[in-house]
């Protein structure tokens, strides 16, 4: 047995238990699991552009934001609400409430900016969106940054004003965004006809198949060429540069990936949670992201995953128990700052030191067997 | 014998303060050409404007016959030019074998790499250049673990895999016992032929165990060139570099 099969295991261990969840809990645990489910696949987002590209970015919420926005503004057109007076137009019910007297009730010109939304009408070009956009924004982001050779504290600078920006601009679009309100009572997720609610166990699976695949995609990702190569940037830029790398590059490439996993994570998110707010593009949310991939490893794929999902499951039960609903923020900052102080490379990294006792204690045993194995043989002839 | 490396009234101006000031040599394909000279000659900024680091303010470089005048950094690199640092720069979190073989990525595309384990040339390339470093028993061994020596050895076998026509070693036996020196030497030695070494070094023992010619730097310019006994014996370097006493 190697390490390499004690990792393959303990992914195959976290898959089967995600799969298997919905078998002991109720509905509303199963809805609440999938948000953290979610919140799992931030964790893997983190631990790539900062675990293994070196980029701190404290702006990840843009990303899940943006996802997550695109794809509420194809399910609000989508939702009963947008249907009233007996119109066969869908447009949002808060464009209705703040329209000016006299306006044409439709996605064209209800207000200026309105038409916007016309392209919505098709779940698909929302979901489309969710991707496409973020990733193009992290895209010429990235290019401009890592061009411009920024590194280190400067990135997450930058990314931070950058989040406080959209949430800002979202905010104040009311007119097509409704403020800080958000885009609340949206509609249902469409598959092939089927129709995802929160609630169901369907709507889990689909959250946790699409962890299952990023998870594993990610990990293989890093066992790529490309991935070594990014963590020998991590390690020294100026030694990858003076081997030929195009440093910029392979920054641009995995903050982009990383990106995309966030967007993707947003349009999950709002399906299960059946909203979208500018809270996404909160400064809190996005270290919140950065703290469980700290808890749960950030060097590794998996830990910062279920760092996520444990910090998050922690948080919820802690918060709900007699006695520790005023007090759970400070039992969760303890968490934190023990896990900072004891263990620098998280529960990943102490998964990592339990697995090379383990290996090590098997290999002396086996070889002891096979030493004792031999002594027998030999024992006869003499 | 064609010339590898060609500088030729190379300079640099730093606010009116010229580091390396019109300065030209060829470097025969082959050759191992020692930079000599006493601190602030110019000879790391000499190297920083071969490699790309620092972009210069006047002149010419050429590797064979392509100018590489202030390209980028890593075309520079892919130009095949390969550099190893004073502080010996190697990818720390990363295994020794690791190290080597992020080198033997010879194509340096994203995606080109979205591939999975290595060539065999290169394997085979990274077994060798192990062997010859001397890192073979070390190879599964975090770089940041390795003692100061075998962090440098590791930052040359590097440039090894990297196979760059031109090396620019920076100092590469500072800090490093005798019985490390020698087997740096040996290294040294036996990339002589194989690659154009151009390397800037202070301990005389160890210029006498490698070099062949040497390039004498003072004050950003060229003050003498010749064999290690001509150099000795120059007045001007004596003077310049050496004080009144003899090479030591």
């Amino acid at each position: 047995m190697t390490k390499r099969h004690i990792e393959i295991a303990a992914y195959a261990l976290f898959i089967a238990a995600m799969m298997l969840a919905p078998l002991v809990l109720d509905s509303f645990w199963v809805n609440r699991l999938a948000k953290y489910l979610v919140f799992g696949m931030l964790g893997i987002a983190v631990a790539l552009s900062w675990g293994y590209a070196g980029i701190l970015n404290l702006g990840q919420g843009l990303f899940f934001g943006g996802g997550a926005y695109m794809l509420a503004m194809s399910l609000k057109l989508a939702s009963q609400t947008s249907l009233q007076q007996g119109s066969d137009k869908p447009v949002p019910d808060f464009m209705l409430w703040n329209a000016e007297p006299g306006s044409q009730t439709d996605l064209c010109c209800i207000n200026k900016a309105s038409f916007l939304w016309i392209p919505f009408q098709n779940q698909w070009f929302g979901v489309a969106m969710g991707i496409v956009l973020p990733v193009c924004i992290a895209a010429l982001l990235g290019i401009m940054m890592f061009r411009k050779r920024i590194a280190g504290v400067f990135i997450s600078i930058i990314t931070l004003a950058l989040v406080l920006l959209v949430r800002l601009l979202i905010i104040d679009a009311q007119p097509i965004t409704n403020g800080f309100n958000g885009l609340t009572d949206l509609g249902w997720f469409k598959l092939f006809g089927f129709e995802f609610d929160p609630y169901v166990t369907q709507t889990y699976y689909l959250i946790a198949g699409s962890l299952a695949v990023v998870l594993i995609a990610a990990r293989l990702l890093i066992e790529t060429r490309a991935g070594l190569i990014l963590q020998a940037i991590r390690d020294d830029q100026n030694r990858a540069r003076y081997l030929g790398f195009d440093v910029p590059r392979f920054q641009t490439f995995f903050f982009t990936v990383s990106a995309g996993i966030s967007s993707f994570a947003g349009m999950l998110y709002v399906i299960a949670a059946e909203f979208a707010s500018p809270t996404f593009m909160d400064l809190s949310f996005s270290i919140s992201m950065v703290v469980w991939a700290a808890v749960g490893g950030r060097a590794s794929i998996l830990g910062a995953c279920i760092g996520a999902i444990l910090i998050n499951t922690v948080t919820a039960t802690v918060s709900e128990t007699k006695g520790f609903a005023e007090a759970w923020k400070a039992i969760i900052g303890l968490i934190f700052v023990l896990v900072v102080l004891y263990l620098p490379r998280g529960l990943a990294g102490l998964a990592h030191d339990l697995a090379d006792r383990l290996v090590n204690r098997l290999n002396a045993w086996r070889s002891k067997a096979t030493a004792g194995q031999q002594a027998n043989k030999i024992q006869p002839a003499e | 014998m064609p010339a590898a490396l060609t500088v030729d009234g190379l300079s640099v101006d730093f606010d009116g303060f010229k580091a390396v000031n019109s300065v030209s040599m060829i470097v025969d394909e082959g050759e191992l050409r020692v930079l000599l000279g006493a601190n602030g000659a110019g000879k790391t900024t000499l190297m920083d404007l071969i490699s790309g680091k620092t972009k210069s303010t006047g002149g010419r470089v050429f590797l064979y016959d392509t100018e590489i005048t202030n390209m980028e950094e890593h075309e520079i690199a892919l130009a095949g030019v390969g550099r190893k640092f004073q502080i010996p720069s190697v990818f720390k979190d990363l295994t020794v074998r690791r190290n080597l073989e992020v080198v033997s990525c010879h194509d340096t595309r994203v995606i080109a790499n979205l591939g999975f384990g290595f060539s065999r040339e290169g394997e085979k390339r990274v077994d060798e250049v192990l062997e010859l470093v001397g890192l073979s028993e070390e190879s599964k061994t975090i770089a940041a673990n390795l003692s100061h020596g075998q962090t440098q050895w590791l930052e040359l076998g590097m440039l090894m895999v990297q196979n760059a026509k031109v090396l620019l070693l920076d100092e590469p036996t500072a800090g490093m016992t005798q019985a490390e020196t020698l087997k740096t030497s040996k290294i040294i030695n036996a990339l002589k032929g194989k690659h154009t070494l151009l390397v800037v070094e202070h301990d005389m023992v160890f210029v006498r165990e490698i070099a062949e010619r040497i390039t004498v730097m003072h004050l950003g310019q060229v003050l003498a060139e010749g064999s290690v006994t001509e150099i000795e014996q120059n007045p001007k370097v004596r003077e310049a570099y050496l004080g009144s006493r003899a090479i030591s």
